[in-house]
């Protein structure tokens, strides 16, 4: 900057009040590596988890379970068990209404040889 | 849950302004002075009754009331008094005499006879050990609690967010007892896949039956058959059987009893009277021939009675019938008294007696919970069809005889290893006494677990009776 008024007065710098010098890695331009590329997407929404199938509905609660999150609904569950089984369950919540209905339906799994669902 | 419904709102529309109709009052039982006051004067001015022309003894005033429920009470000679021979309740102003004005004016009462004889005397003596019923009290509440029932429907009962449990009747027997167990339910709607139906119930009384039919020598089941016996091959045997039995009389109509959502509580409320079933599932199909059904709840009667206990929570004068004591009600299964002839006798056990005898009892008396009681009749504890799904637990039905083992032997197979209180857990036995009232019994009953109420003796707890929620529903639904 100049100006006239300045021309009477010497350049003169306070010490402390210099113009700091931009960092030199501050910015850079650098594409990004391929390791991100190579990580799959999640199979599904990280939010489906928070079902309500676990919540017990036995007749003490009267089969009363807390609200559910608006993605988990129309969503069919099936039950996750690491020892083979001879019954499996399905679970579905959805809204009637104002009101939602999680209905759990027990099946037996169909047993066909070495075959797994 | 419950919206209001306004009792105005359902009268008859095209009355601009309030009727009041015409009633007259008379006090029969002689006097000098006689007040009439009630609550159409706000229970302060008192009306000054006259006395009939040629009957000193009776007294009489005409007041025009506002249709609905009133109580009233007569000041004779500067003593309060009621008249025993018209409808009266006990309440906290003590006991007043009630009336319910419909909307139509009655044609008044033809004038009294000269020749009629008045009482002039009123006995009093022992009126609070044994009030009776009066019976427009009781129409008078049935009405209303009709009503009631007449205007919501089974989708008032659902919560607004429900867990419902169902199986698939290829389901192994075995296996669906292991899931109730699991679930902590008594019963499960049965799912036919091939026929994209529900079409029926599994229930706690199907594991008695199957239990008792592997106890029998003849048994065509075998432990390694209850492997994979399926819930539809049960279900057909015991079509079979009833049809079997009912070969001689009228048919035994084996149906799915199930509901809409848009079906008033009191078509629920009577089908599982009629039906004598715990549960009817709310079954919702938005095609008009009954396909993709969508099961929404397992109504039963405690929702039911919930809906009403809190409906008429803050209003409980209209209902004059629930604040009678239970034992002036005929209502329940009570022990005989003495010199009564024995009616239909109360079933209880002893905690020594085998798991078998109860569970024959649960079949042949058909009721669905035995008080367990000591020598002196005093309650112990009870045991219901449903605790027969604790069983499951660890397999003890595959360990043990129904003969060999107690009662207190099942009944510890029930109990949480880490439950704090002791073996008799004094929330398990719900009881109450002959005293109370049918208000407080119907809040008790309306919690979700509890099925019944044993009534017992002060102190020492000797049963006396027992009152389960079909009970009060047959009564209030007449």
């Amino acid at each position: 900057m100049s100006n006239s008024h300045s021309e009477n007065h010497d350049e003169a710098t306070v010490v402390g009040f210099e113009v700091p010098k931009s960092p030199d890695s501050s910015y850079n331009n650098v594409y990004p590596g391929n390791e991100d590329e190579a990580r799959d997407p999640p199979m599904v929404p990280s939010h489906l988890q928070h079902t309500l199938l676990n919540y017990p509905a036995n007749r003490d609660t009267a089969g009363t379970v807390p609200l559910p999150k608006n993605v988990i609904l129309n969503h069919l569950y099936i039950e996750n068990r690491e020892s083979p089984r001879s019954v499996v369950a399905l679970g579905f919540t959805h809204r009637f209404r104002s009101k939602y209905v999680t209905v759990v339906l027990y099946k037996p799994v169909q047993r066909r040889g070495n075959t797994s669902i | 849950m419950f919206a209001s419904v306004v009792d105005g709102a359902c009268e008859g529309s095209g009355v601009s302004g309030p009727i009041l109709i015409p009633r007259r009052f008379v006090w029969p039982y002689g006097g000098t002075t006689v007040f009439l006051t009630g609550s159409f004067t706000r229970w302060s001015n008192h009306i000054a009754m006259s006395p009939m022309e040629g009957c000193p003894a009776v007294f009489q005033v005409v007041c025009n009331l506002m249709p609905g429920f009133h109580q009233y009470k007569f000041n004779v000679d500067g003593e309060w008094r009621h008249d025993d021979q018209q409808p009266f309740v006990n309440g906290s102003c003590g006991v007043v005499n009630t009336i319910y004005i419909v909307r139509e004016p009655d044609i008044l009462p033809s004038i009294l006879n000269t020749e009629t004889p008045g009482r002039s005397h009123m006995e009093v003596d022992n009126m609070e050990a044994n009030p009776r019923m009066p019976v427009s009290d009781l129409e008078v509440s049935r009405h209303r609690i009709s009503v009631f029932l007449s205007t919501h429907t089974a989708y008032n009962l659902l919560p607004e967010s429900g867990k419902v449990i169902a199986l698939d009747i290829n389901l192994p027997v075995k296996q669906a007892f292991h899931v109730l167990y699991e679930q902590g339910v008594s019963m499960a709607p049965l799912w036919d896949f091939f026929k994209s139906q529900f079409v029926g119930v599994l229930s706690a009384m199907d594991f008695i039956l199957i239990l008792k039919e592997l106890g029998n020598h003849g048994s065509n089941l075998t432990q390694e058959q209850l492997e994979t016996h399926t819930i539809a091959a049960w279900k057909e045997g015991k079509f079979q059987q009833f049809r079997t039995l009912d070969s001689n009389g009228g048919s035994y109509p084996w149906r799915f009893v199930h509901a809409g959502p848009h079906e008033c509580l009191k078509d629920v409320a009577l089908k599982v009277l009629q039906n004598k079933v715990s549960t009817v599932p709310i079954i919702h199909s938005s095609s008009e021939d009954g396909s993709y059904p969508q099961l929404l709840h397992l109504a039963s009667l405690s929702g039911i009675l919930k809906g009403i206990c809190r409906h008429f929570k803050h209003s409980l004068s209209s209902l004059p019938i629930l604040q009678l004591p239970v034992a002036s009600i005929p209502l329940g299964t009570w022990m005989p008294r003495v010199g009564e002839p024995n009616g239909r006798p109360l079933a209880m056990l002893m905690p020594s007696a085998s798991l078998g005898a109860a569970l024959s009892m649960f079949v042949q008396a058909k009721v669905s919970s035995i008080p367990i009681v000591d020598a002196n009749d005093s309650l112990l504890d009870i045991y219901s069809r449903s605790d027969i799904t604790a069983l499951a637990k660890d397999k003890a039905y595959a360990r043990i005889s129904l003969d060999e083992i107690s009662i207190h032997q099942a009944l510890l197979l029930g109990q949480d290893a880490t439950s704090p209180s002791g073996i008799y857990n004094g929330q398990r036995c719900h009881m109450c006494l002959r005293s109370e009232s049918l208000y407080k019994v119907m809040e008790r009953l309306a919690n979700p677990g509890v099925r019944r109420l044993v009534v017992v003796e002060a102190g020492s707890k000797r049963v006396e009776g027992i009152i389960s929620l079909s009970d009060v529903f047959r009564f209030l639904l007449g």
